[in-house]
């Protein structure tokens, strides 16, 4: 047990590297509970290369989450496999990062023990955690707020805790499921803007799931359009924006030409997605 | 980073230390209840007989004290209600854990967990009897199964109530089961963990106190019934409000636990 937690803290220490992510013809299905199955991804095979940044847009319901926890081993594929810097997935791994959609900060803890939290049962030694805390805590901007609990910071500052305690495990990919989901407008744009200067620094590879495309647009380098079920990628659009952009770049012709792209492929996905609730609505009313 | 990101009840929240409320109103309802409680006595607006002054129960109390068996009653009333709550606790903790990981089994006991809340179980008492025989174990067994099913029940509500995302996020770290219930379950289920374990000492004490009035040599609640049975009134009410004062304590005890454990979940990290 003891060398087992040694181990694997040596191996979630490499000097700031980023892996390659490879999706090999990955499939999943589930059943639901009318008896039928559920086809959420089919036949995926994608790949995104080392340090690249990949954000996935599509209708509500069409997979991409599914997608993402693939990735990250939280769940299994139905057929196919994803390797991570050449390692199959099987299970999550210390390597991963994971940035969760609903708040996952430990209300308990402070915000600097919720950011030493992932080191803590890394087996990483004390005097480290609280050196790479205090660095990422700046990174993220919440200098000053280490002994604050969690339910005394507004939601888009217990998010950045949850990218501090992520970022401080030095993953070598870093997986983003809709992380400003529940986070206002001016919030979303704010950390938004941080999430890709931060990537500017360290370089990780990032996939970062979202279903605002402009959101997509603004932060990425790539962006995947996936359909709804069974869910596929039907484009890979890259974004030829200056590495410098910001909200600015929003109202420009090159910004507008992607964006109505990735509409155009989004909206039929959409209004399909849409039918099928509808109709699951009505059939719900009656039976 | 403005500081107005950071909501009004900001450092309040926190940092109290074992600070009890304000008790001042409560104790002062005792006091004119205990005045009014007098003045009836000696004015005799009910026989004395029937409801002493709590001046008389005192004068026998302190007898009871000085050269009665106060002290020995008490202790075993202690005695027995500290081993039923402890054993209790860990019995009903263990099994909370169970149900909440084996569902199957949880939705099994369920229906019979609750409706033990209703069962007085006291009425078991000549099954622990020949099981156990005359001493303490029937006690403090009964205390035990008493406090162990609110503290079973709320164990299981509280840890099938954790947010999802924690256990992903323990999953995604990597975290063994007995890590992720350590570290991440009980914490996140601890407000109604710890609610389960008042309840638990406060049935523990009711099932202690009911059993020595059945079965017991010594006890609190065996002395409340000698002392009534031998028509000596004022010490049979000087006993019962020592019940009473015991309970009180020991409810004002476990309501310490939280802030207690949440210093230590602090100095844990």
């Amino acid at each position: 047990m003891k060398a087992q937690t040694t181990r694997a803290a040596d191996a979630s220490l490499p000097a700031g590297s980023a892996a390659d992510i490879v999706i090999d013809n990955v499939s999943m299905s589930f059943p639901t509970q009318d008896g039928t199955v559920v086809r959420a991804i089919d036949h995926v095979n994608e790949k995104v290369d080392a340090g690249r940044f990949v954000a996935i847009v599509g209708p509500s319901g069409c997979g991409k989450s599914t997608l993402l926890s693939l990735i990250a081993g939280l769940q299994t594929p139905t057929s196919g496999e994803v390797r991570i810097g050449g390692e199959v997935v099987r299970s999550p791994k210390r390597t991963t990062g994971v940035v969760f959609q609903e708040d996952s900060t430990l209300p308990w803890k402070t915000v600097l023990d919720n950011v030493c939290f992932g080191m803590r049962v890394a087996g990483v030694p004390k005097r480290e955690q609280l050196e790479r805390a205090q660095q990422f805590i700046t990174l993220v901007g919440l200098q000053g707020f280490e002994k604050a609990h969690p339910p005394q910071l507004s939601g888009g500052m217990r998010q950045r805790v949850a990218i501090a305690r992520t970022l401080a495990l030095n993953p070598n990919a870093l997986l983003m499921d809709e992380p400003f989901g529940a986070l206002d407008q001016q919030t979303r744009l704010l950390i938004g803007a941080e999430v890709r200067r931060i990537w500017r620094e360290t370089h990780k590879t990032v996939v970062f799931v979202t279903h605002d495309i402009q959101e997509a647009i603004l932060l990425s380098q790539e962006v995947w359009v996936m359909s709804y079920r069974p869910g596929r990628i039907l484009d890979r659009v890259v974004i030829d924006l200056p590495e410098n952009r910001d909200t600015s770049s929003v109202g420009t012709p090159e910004f507008s030409e992607v964006f109505n792209h990735i509409w155009g492929l989004v909206r039929g996905e959409a209004m399909q997605a849409f039918a099928d609730s509808e109709h699951a609505g009505l059939a719900g009313n009656h039976g | 980073m403005a500081s107005s990101e950071v909501a009004p009840q900001a450092g309040r929240s926190r940092g109290r230390g074992l600070r009890l409320p304000d008790a001042t109103p409560s104790v002062l309802l005792v006091v004119v209840l205990v005045a009014l409680w007098q003045l009836g006595s000696t004015q005799e607006w009910w026989s004395a007989r029937v409801i002493p002054a709590p001046s008389d129960i005192w004068t026998v109390g302190r007898t009871e004290i000085t050269d009665g068996p106060f002290f020995t009653d008490a202790l075993a009333t202690i005695t027995a209600v500290f081993a039923s709550i402890v054993l209790g606790l860990l019995l009903g903790t263990l099994a909370g854990v169970l149900f909440w990981r084996k569902q199957t089994l949880g939705k099994m006991f369920e229906p019979y967990l609750i409706s033990f809340y209703t069962v007085p179980l006291v009425v078991f008492y000549p099954v622990f009897l020949v099981i156990l025989g005359i001493n303490l174990w029937p006690i403090i067994i009964l205390g035990s199964i008493m406090a162990a099913i609110p503290m079973a029940l709320n164990t299981w509500v509280g840890l099938s109530e954790v947010r999802p995302v924690y256990l992903n996020l323990g999953r995604s770290l990597c975290l063994s089961r007995w890590q992720t219930l350590r570290l991440i379950a009980m914490p996140a289920a601890a407000p109604m963990v710890l609610a389960g374990a008042t309840m638990a000492g406060i049935y523990s004490l009711i099932g202690v106190v009911a059993m020595e009035f059945m079965i017991a040599q010594s006890g609190l609640g065996y002395r409340i019934r000698y002392r009534y049975e031998s028509f000596a009134n004022s010490a049979m009410y000087f006993y019962i409000i020592a019940t009473l004062v015991i309970s009180l304590v020991v409810v004002a005890l476990l309501s310490l636990l939280p802030r207690l454990l949440g210093t230590s979940t602090k100095g844990r990290s």
